[in-house]
């Protein structure tokens, strides 16, 4: 339990007041470094917002992948094994854990885009519109 | 590396805190290096850009000597951390001496020196050439945009004048053999960064895997500078005054200079100009093939496009390492490990162009 305002409001609003108000009143110079600090704020914000929810979902969706022998594992340790597979090639002989290990990349780099850079998925034909981690996952996306 | 590593204008930033002991040594350098009778450093500053390299505006008045009269001069030195794949400075001016020499657009290089009771460190010292190298500004320009083409034009151009030189070269013995900088040797390099590092990569370890079983047949060795791209590149309005940072140049196919410049990563605010986000690929590629005579294959392009999106992405992971892990205070190297993930999205759209699988 925490009190109000959330953390990623308050990080919401002191970007707004670093962007708006204090922005225009600093050298010129130091202007880039605010712009990254803006930047930063609002990365720390988006990840706030769906803390856990994005790790939990794909350690879900790896623990299908490898139909349930790796339950109980940590997400961290299934990630880790999964990216130890594709290193090695080994979803190459079977076409469904080959298409489940590429939907899980899709999600993976979608979601984390999502967090890190939102614009930068849009730029790339990425339709995003919500922020339910659910959706996020299941977005259905298409170029 | 990210958008930095060189004097990237003509203005200072930062005052520089060299003290009056260290601006006499630099001036006595000077003078012995160019045969000046005296030198006067009028002007030292920081130069705010460098990424993996430390540069400094430099003006000084020679008496007498080969640059007699008032110079505009660069001193470019390590920055306290780097990557571990760049030249050292001594050999980076090694290689700008070489492309200066073939008629690449270059700062025109003078002297270097290994003496550390000058500056400190090992250092160089270059002609400072006027314009600006600002990736976002050149992508987004509106009285740039009739002249970009022609500009892409002549980036061919020159990549093709650098690729003109051709191992084996005395003045550059220090560059790694070929067979030991082809994409196998990256691609083991890449896998023992990945194991070192923290936080598993898997759409890394995936794109690294099809280059595994997409090795293109060896070519003929050129000199591959690298880290050819928008950013790297001065213009003073339409003019192209410098092909910067040389750091990374070494042995290797031509192809993978043009992958680099073509990729993702380096197109900035015009993603959908796939030469350096300045225009489509034809007139990059008329002037390379007029100037060179070498023709460019798509295939071999495509290889080495994938390849650069895995490099960026490693490049970005270590340049937040040197926040993480050395201990440099600065927020830009945080953010840039943030961008893997912009390279690996590259990379999925590259591999797997019709998009996620649908649910079986």
């Amino acid at each position: 339990m925490r009190d109000l305002p959330t953390g990623p409001s308050l990080l919401a609003l002191a970007r707004d007041v670093l962007l708006n108000d204090l922005m225009r009143l600093l050298p010129e110079e130091a202007r880039l470094d605010a712009r990254l600090v803006a930047n930063s704020m609002a990365i720390a914000e988006r990840e706030a917002e769906t803390a856990g929810g994005l790790g939990e979902a794909i350690a879900r969706e790896l623990a299908n992948l490898y139909d349930c022998r790796e339950k109980g594992e940590k997400a961290e340790d299934l990630l880790r094994c999964f990216a130890h597979d594709l290193r090695v090639g080994a979803f190459k002989n079977s076409e469904p854990q080959e298409r489940m290990a590429r939907q899980i990349l899709w999600q993976l780099t979608t979601s984390k885009l999502h967090q890190a850079n939102p614009r930068f998925l849009a730029a790339n034909g990425f339709d995003w519109p919500c922020l339910e981690i659910e959706q996020c996952l299941n977005p259905g996306f298409r170029k | 590396m990210a958008d930095t590593a060189s004097p990237r204008s003509d203005t200072p930033l930062r005052t520089g805190a060299l003290s009056a002991e260290g601006r006499a040594a630099l001036a006595r350098f000077l003078a012995a290096a160019s045969g000046a009778r005296a030198v006067e450093v009028t002007g030292l500053v920081s130069l705010r850009g460098g990424a993996i390299q430390e540069n400094w505006a430099v003006d000084a008045y020679f008496t007498g000597g080969s640059l007699a009269g008032d110079q505009r001069l660069v001193l470019r030195t390590a920055a306290p951390t780097g990557v571990a794949t760049s030249l050292d400075r001594l050999q980076e001016f090694a290689v700008l001496r070489a492309a200066f020499a073939a008629g690449v657009t270059v700062p025109e290089p003078f002297f270097a020196s290994d003496d550390p009771t000058i500056f400190g460190k090992p250092f160089f010292i270059m002609r400072r050439v006027s314009g600006m190298a600002a990736a976002h500004r050149i992508t987004r320009d509106a009285a740039l945009e009739p002249a970009l083409p022609g500009i892409a034009e002549r980036l061919g151009r020159e990549l093709a004048r650098i690729h003109t030189i051709r191992p084996p070269r005395s003045d550059l013995a220090f560059l790694n053999a070929y067979k030991e900088v082809g994409p196998t040797r990256q691609i083991t390099g890449f896998r023992a960064y990945l194991d070192r590092h923290p936080t598993p990569r898997p759409v890394l370890e995936w794109g690294i895997r099809w280059l595994e079983t997409h090795l293109p047949s060896s070519s003929a060795p050129v000199l591959c500078h690298h880290d050819f791209r928008t950013g790297n590149y001065m213009l003073d309005g339409t003019t192209l005054t410098g092909i910067l940072d040389w750091e990374f140049a070494g042995w290797g196919d031509a192809h993978e200079d043009i992958g680099w410049f073509c990729c993702k990563g380096w197109r900035f605010a015009r993603l959908d100009r796939e030469a350096g986000g300045i225009s489509d690929r034809a007139p990059f590629y008329l002037g390379y093939e007029s100037e060179g005579g070498r023709s460019i294959d798509p295939q071999r392009v495509f290889f080495w496009e994938v390849l650069a999106s895995v490099r960026w992405a490693v490049i970005a992971l270590q340049q937040s390492d040197r926040y993480m892990f050395g201990g440099e205070r600065n927020l830009d190297l945080a953010l840039t490990g943030r961008r893997a993930t912009e390279c690996e999205l590259e990379i999925l759209m590259l591999l797997d162009p019709a998009g996620a699988p649908p649910d079986a």
